[in-house]
């Protein structure tokens, strides 16, 4: 079961992700990290254990995801339209002003 | 331990890591996509292959996007140093190692359900299938909606 450990460093990395970079898309692809690491679980175990349930799970935890990155990206659009910053510490200091 | 395995797992962490250190919009997006490909083979390894190829169709998908929104959003900045990148990159190699070392390995469970991909889909799982598929329109609706809304303002 060793596939944890693989799951936790690509959470990590996505944690760091989130922490370190301002960019939204980063902070995108961060989240797009996140999310691969935990649903890697259901497939890799689902198939361990033998059945499909674990890829069915994975499946509809993947198509959430794409709707989710799929909104996301909108909102970055409409925030980049709006207020032509990509920086989440200057949408943070508009939010002040 | 198999080094194929720990080389899809370690290349797995260095081009994740790489897609959020580099500067770079366009390799940035590459690494990304390559995150999700290995991903995609580390499923097939573990012959979970309907979730490698919905992964792979995902990373197609993702890829595409993200490169367009990449393109038009981000402005063009000054080369990253090389130094960062190599401390990157020796970051990156620092971090696939735990992978390798805990000698990756799929052992089989002694109880095992033995259930067909589509019985599991649809005998366990359909209603969430067909309330998914209602959310997801939503979403797509509202999306639609929203950047109307924009383009009209």
């Amino acid at each position: 079961m060793e596939y944890i450990v693989l799951s936790l460093v690509l959470l990590g990395i996505g944690i760091y992700g989130l922490v370190m970079k301002r960019n939204l898309l980063k902070v995108l692809m961060s989240i797009e990290i996140i999310a691969a690491a935990a649903s890697m679980n259901f497939a890799v175990f689902g198939s361990v254990a033998g059945d499909s349930l674990g890829q069915v799970f994975f499946i509809l935890a993947l198509s959430v995801d794409t709707a989710m990155t799929a909104i996301v990206i909108a909102l970055v659009l409409i925030a980049y339209r709006e207020y032509g910053v990509l920086d989440i510490w200057d949408l943070s200091k508009l939010k002040k002003s | 331990m198999s080094i194929f395995e720990a080389a899809l797992a370690a290349s797995l962490v260095i081009s994740a890591f790489l897609a959020l250190h580099l500067d770079e919009t366009t390799y940035s997006i590459i690494s990304f996509g390559a995150a999700l490909t290995l991903l995609s083979a580390i499923f097939f390894y573990v012959n979970a292959t309907f979730a490698a190829v919905f992964q792979i169709v995902v990373a197609v998908g993702a890829i595409a996007v993200f490169f367009l929104a990449g393109e038009m959003l981000t402005p063009k900045r000054k080369i990253q140093g090389r130094r960062s990148i190599i401390i990157g990159l020796l970051i990156a190699f620092l971090l696939s190692l735990p992978p390798i070392l805990s000698e990756l390995n799929a052992e089989v469970f002694s109880r095992s359900y033995n259930l067909a991909f589509p019985s599991a889909l649809w005998k366990f799982r359909g209603l969430d299938v067909i309330a998914q598929s209602i959310v997801i329109l939503t979403l797509a609706l509202g999306i639609v909606m929203v950047l109307r809304r924009e383009g009209r303002r």
